[in-house]
């Protein structure tokens, strides 16, 4: 009897610490949950007030372009209005696919055709395609790069992935710069590596600058683009089941790491 | 004439391209929504059809896919509002020849529409061993390039894009054409990287030679031909 209540004894205050601890949990997870949503919130308004500044910058431009025009009667004055206003479209064209594609990526409705990637291949054709527009710029594109690497993946998002990449290093590496593709078998995994001796990211801005519309100069008048790129690189390598980080290259610059399953797209996202 | 027929339920949209397509020579169609365009693409001999994906009554694909099963293989072009990369693979297996993105350049439906009627006709003839453009003249088979008789050294890429050219001579071709049949990517980057490799070709086939025949169309693409 006595055991008994000695159990008893004992299991009250354990069961009430229990008890305590799974509602402090429970807490703690909530505040977790709240903490999360407000980030999200945050980000959505940050995306939506970034979204209504990329466009209304173009729309005021084209606004007063037009006005402008309609005030003189001059024909050639008119042509020249209107290639400006179709640049300043092409211009938002771009800003609302890359976001469409970025939304579709972030919600898992892309699909993924899976087919055997010559990686390889790919890589040097990337190369190819990029090194006369590197050299014009008075840079340098090199590749290192295994041979016979080959991945389960869709060849589009790969190819999309590599060129917003590119697009991004002849943007911002100087003239005078290297830039260096590289990739490698790492166990079951690929990295692609895209490398620069440029001035390379700030440390507190590495994660940042995979955010939709971040740009390392803050005051967002530098036309060179909408600061898309990077969060499709990122939303692309996730859908394929990898991920996409930024460090510090030994080159001296910035050293873009995508790191991918060799098997890539064997868990093909189903269409929502 | 060419006759095409245009079928999008956008009838602003479809009035401004009926009348571009008029002004480049072509007797246009219209019809505003999928069953009058199965009807009318029934009843009509177009060398062409232009058909917006999400139409009142019937969609697009499936319109195409009835007029393919009926046998009836006139180019078609489809237009879609969406955008997706599953999308364009969707329509072509629909029996679409091409596919363009909505909101479209002119300049690059029109270039597209003349490529396509192009292909249809070049069909009938076999196959083409020798490109030739004034004193320029390709050998696909020994992948020889010569101009005025002088051998100019092509890579690989080079060469595509000059048999591309070549066999779109006297016709605009935009740059995302010469991205998706030179390269196979279906996608614009940001970088004018096709533009650098335009240059690097005129260099060779026309900076030592007269009159120059790879001329760049502002704000579009380029062609291949003898006048300016």
């Amino acid at each position: 009897m006595g055991g008994i209540w000695l159990s008893v004894l004992l299991l009250v205050p354990v069961g009430a610490g229990a008890a305590y601890w799974l509602a402090r949990r429970r807490q703690q997870n909530l505040a977790l949950l709240r903490r999360r949503l407000v980030a999200v919130t945050q980000s959505v308004r940050q995306t939506g007030d970034n979204i209504a500044h990329d466009l209304r910058t173009p729309l005021t431009r084209l606004r007063a372009d037009v006005e402008a025009a309609l005030r003189q009667e001059d024909g050639k004055v008119h042509r020249a209005a209107l290639e400006r206003v179709l640049d300043e479209i092409q211009g938002m064209q771009n800003i609302i696919n890359a976001l469409l594609a970025l939304g579709q990526a972030e919600a898992g409705g892309m699909q993924v055709k899976k087919k055997t990637v010559d990686l390889t291949g790919l890589l040097m054709e990337m190369i190819e395609l990029y090194a006369p527009s590197a050299e014009e710029r008075q840079l340098t594109l090199k590749g290192r790069i295994e041979p016979n690497l080959t991945i389960e993946a869709d060849r589009q998002l790969l190819a999309r992935i590599l060129s917003n990449l590119l697009d991004n290093e002849l943007k911002y590496v100087p003239a005078g710069g290297l830039i260096m593709l590289s990739a490698a078998a790492k166990g079951d995994k690929l990295e692609i590596l895209v490398e620069d001796n440029g001035p390379g990211i700030p440390v507190d801005m590495r994660d940042k600058i995979f955010e939709r519309f971040a740009r390392l100069d803050p005051s967002r008048t530098v036309s060179s683009g909408a600061g898309l790129g990077l969060s499709l690189v990122r939303a692309f390598a996730r859908v394929l089941q990898g991920d996409a980080r930024v460090a510090e290259s030994s080159l001296g610059g910035a050293a873009f790491i995508v790191t991918l399953s060799t098997s890539a797209a064997d868990v093909s996202r189903p269409a929502p | 004439m060419m006759k095409l027929l245009i079928i999008e339920d956008d009838v602003a949209a479809a009035a401004s391209l009926k009348r571009g397509l008029e002004e480049s020579g072509y007797a246009v169609e219209l019809a505003h929504d999928g069953e009058c365009g199965l009807q009318q693409a029934r009843d009509g001999d177009h060398d062409l059809w232009v058909i917006d994906v999400m139409l009142p009554k019937r969609d697009g694909l499936a319109l195409l896919k009835v007029l393919r099963d009926e046998g009836r293989r006139a180019p078609a072009l489809i237009l879609s509002a969406l955008g997706k990369v599953d999308d364009r693979v969707n329509g072509l297996r629909a029996g679409g020849d091409d596919y363009v993105v909505k909101p479209y350049a002119f300049v690059e439906l029109l270039a597209r529409i003349e490529a396509l009627l192009r292909r249809a006709r070049s069909l009938s003839g076999g196959p083409e061993t020798v490109l030739q453009l004034a004193d320029l003249k390709m050998d696909l088979l020994g992948r020889a390039v010569t101009r005025a008789g002088q051998e100019i050294d092509l890579q690989p890429r080079e060469f595509d894009l000059l048999e591309y050219l070549m066999r779109h001579a006297g016709q605009v071709v935009t740059r995302t054409m010469l991205l998706e049949n030179v390269w196979e990517y279906f996608f614009d980057p940001q970088t004018n990287v096709v533009d650098v490799h335009i240059s690097r070709l005129r260099q060779k086939i026309d900076k030592s030679f007269s009159p120059p025949l790879l001329h760049t169309v502002r704000g579009t693409g380029y062609i291949l031909r003898m006048e300016p």
